[in-house]
């Protein structure tokens, strides 16, 4: 078996299988009910994203660069006045990261086998 | 609650919308040694559904047959073992509950509320509204009746993200990737791929953006901006990070992350949580008015909320890309070819003045492996690269309420499971 993989395929199939025994066990009514929430979940929510995104009574802007409070922000006389990626901002909003593969190297060398 | 009872509320174990939480308020020093996710033995039944979905092969099976995550470095944090556990056996071990209940009851501590774009297309789920539907609204509102002083929003900081990380690919771009800011960059919102690049393509590091996550931004600008703003101290203020992710209890904790001359995170819950919280509290959510953020921290665009989707981020990106390079206005801003529900996505997008921007979107570490093979090979010609841990992105994160359909379906596995148990435990003896 491959791990880490997502697969919808898999996943539908085994609620199938699931859903066929909860059919069995306690009738139609109760299995009906499961299949409608069955239907992807990941889809509906990712689907209510894009509606609501283009939907002007939720977001009146659609580019992060007409928001009225990022104007503010970057202003000449704003908080961040030199601009996307100047001083200030490489001080509060930039960081740098850090090796872990000692660790990973490690843990191989206690004879634990990952996937990758 | 009582004296008594907030005593009692600390190091305990409660179970949240299904899944079991250890109410435990980690510290900074103990970050590499904490298991945020664990699995409970007395409850696992050994199916392996978790290693299936585990990205790293953290979570291995043992002699009994019960699964075990082997050690927390191998571990991403990422919760996608929990969510498909169809026995809840898959536990949370830091929870900041208590002490953001105690927090908000004290006069004197100002708490702000700070929530991801993707917590608001899934918490309704946990008040019997339909999946999917958007409660960003009834979310804020609840969040004032909860006590937050302050209701700023993390969907505000995606668009400083894009200002941020859009201007850091232009001049990335500009100077043809050479030097220490190589191409193709790559996003760096998600923790849980920050940490897979830290522990297995290290040498890849140069081409993540230095651009802090969007919580990792709206943390250190509360404390200065956001007091500045509101006149308060910022010693007083208490940011609370509402997150549909597991990582970000880890993003939140990362020592480096106190660019305010504070901790910049005090606290990170997830939409489980924030629902247990709101249900405690005894707030009638679904009957709710829709209710908009405190808007110098917090008003945003669409741009901000589809970040909580896999091609999000990079359609925001684009859209500010496309205007800064060909001066041009972006007459359609939806951008469909990049929007992704699981995989890689490679798309060329043509930008006037300049030509094709080559973008992947990856969904998933496993294809994130895929592509870093391809930059480390030196074989790959992208621009930029956007890596989400969760299938699907944000939405389908490890915090999120987990799939009722995943507990349902599992009578019939559940008696294949204690059969398969017994069996292995009998090939044992
Ligand atoms: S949290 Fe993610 S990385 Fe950690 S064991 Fe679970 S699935 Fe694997
Ligand atoms: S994809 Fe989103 S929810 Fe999942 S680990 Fe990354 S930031 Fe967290």
């Amino acid at each position: 078996m491959k791990k880490g993989r997502w697969d919808l395929s898999r996943r539908s199939f085994m609620k199938a299988t699931g859903l066929a025994c909860g059919y069995a066990l306690v009738g139609a009514r109760m299995a009906r009910e499961s299949a409608a929430a069955v239907l992807d979940m990941v889809g509906l929510r990712q689907a209510s994203v894009y509606r609501s995104e283009a939907d002007s009574r939720i977001y009146t802007y659609r580019k992060s660069q007409d928001n009225p409070m990022i104007k503010k922000l970057y202003a000449t006389d704003g908080f961040l006045k030199e601009g996307p990626c100047g001083h200030h901002s490489h001080q509060l909003l930039h960081t740098h990261y850090t090796d872990k593969s000692r660790s990973i190297k490690a843990l191989k060398k206690r004879g634990i086998t990952l996937s990758l | 609650m009582s004296e008594a009872n907030k005593e009692t509320l600390k190091g305990r174990s409660i179970k949240m919308e299904g899944v079991h939480y250890t109410l435990h308020t980690p510290r900074v020093e103990d970050l590499e040694n904490l298991y945020f996710v664990e699995v409970d033995p007395t409850i696992c039944e050994g199916c392996g559904e978790c290693s299936h979905h585990c990205p790293t092969g953290a979570i291995q099976e043992m002699n009994d047959g019960t699964r075990h995550i082997v050690d927390q470095a191998a571990c991403m944090n990422c919760g996608q073992c929990l969510v498909h556990c169809p026995y809840g056996a898959v536990a949370e071990r830091v929870s900041y509950v208590g002490e953001v209940l105690e927090k908000l009851k004290d006069p004197d501590t100002v708490v702000v509320s700070m929530t991801a774009p993707a917590v608001r297309y899934a918490l309704g789920e946990c008040f019997g509204l339909p999946v999917g539907s958007y409660t960003g609204g009834k979310m804020h509102g609840a969040l004032r009746r909860l006590g937050f002083d302050y209701i700023w929003d993390n969907e505000w900081t995606a668009d400083v993200t894009i200002m941020e990380e859009g201007t850091e690919l232009l001049q990335r771009v500009k100077n043809g990737g050479t030097g220490d800011k190589p191409l193709p960059q790559f996003t760096s919102c998600c923790p849980g791929w920050i940490k897979f690049c830290e522990s297995f393509y290290p040498d890849l590091i140069p081409h993540l953006s230095t651009c802090k996550s969007p919580i990792g931004m709206l943390g250190p600008l509360a404390k200065t901006y956001g007091a500045e703003q509101t006149g308060k101290d910022p010693k007083k203020i208490y940011t609370v990070s509402i997150m549909p992710c597991i990582a970000k209890k880890y993003e939140g904790l990362r020592p480096e992350m106190a660019a305010s001359g504070h901790r910049d995170i005090d606290a990170t819950i997830n939409t489980r949580e924030l629902a247990y919280m709101i249900k405690k509290a005894g707030i009638p959510f679904r009957s709710l008015a829709d209710e908009a953020p405190d808007p110098v921290l917090g008003m945003a665009t669409g741009a901000a909320t589809i970040f909580g989707t896999s091609g999000g981020v990079m359609e925001a990106a684009l859209r500010f890309a496309y205007e800064a390079i060909s001066g041009k206005s972006l007459l359609d801003p939806s951008i469909k070819a990049v929007r992704t529900d699981n995989g890689i996505n490679k798309v060329e997008v043509a930008v006037p003045g300049f030509g094709p921007v080559r973008i992947a979107v990856v969904s998933g570490l496993d294809n994130a492996a895929k592509i870093c093979d391809e930059v480390r090979a030196g074989t790959s010609n992208l621009h930029f690269i956007e890596v989400m841990t969760c299938p699907g992105g944000c939405v389908n994160g490890g915090g999120q309420p987990v799939d009722p359909s995943v507990m349902e379906a599992s009578v019939f596995k559940k008696m294949m499971a204690r059969v398969n148990k017994r069996f292995t435990m009998r090939k044992m003896a």
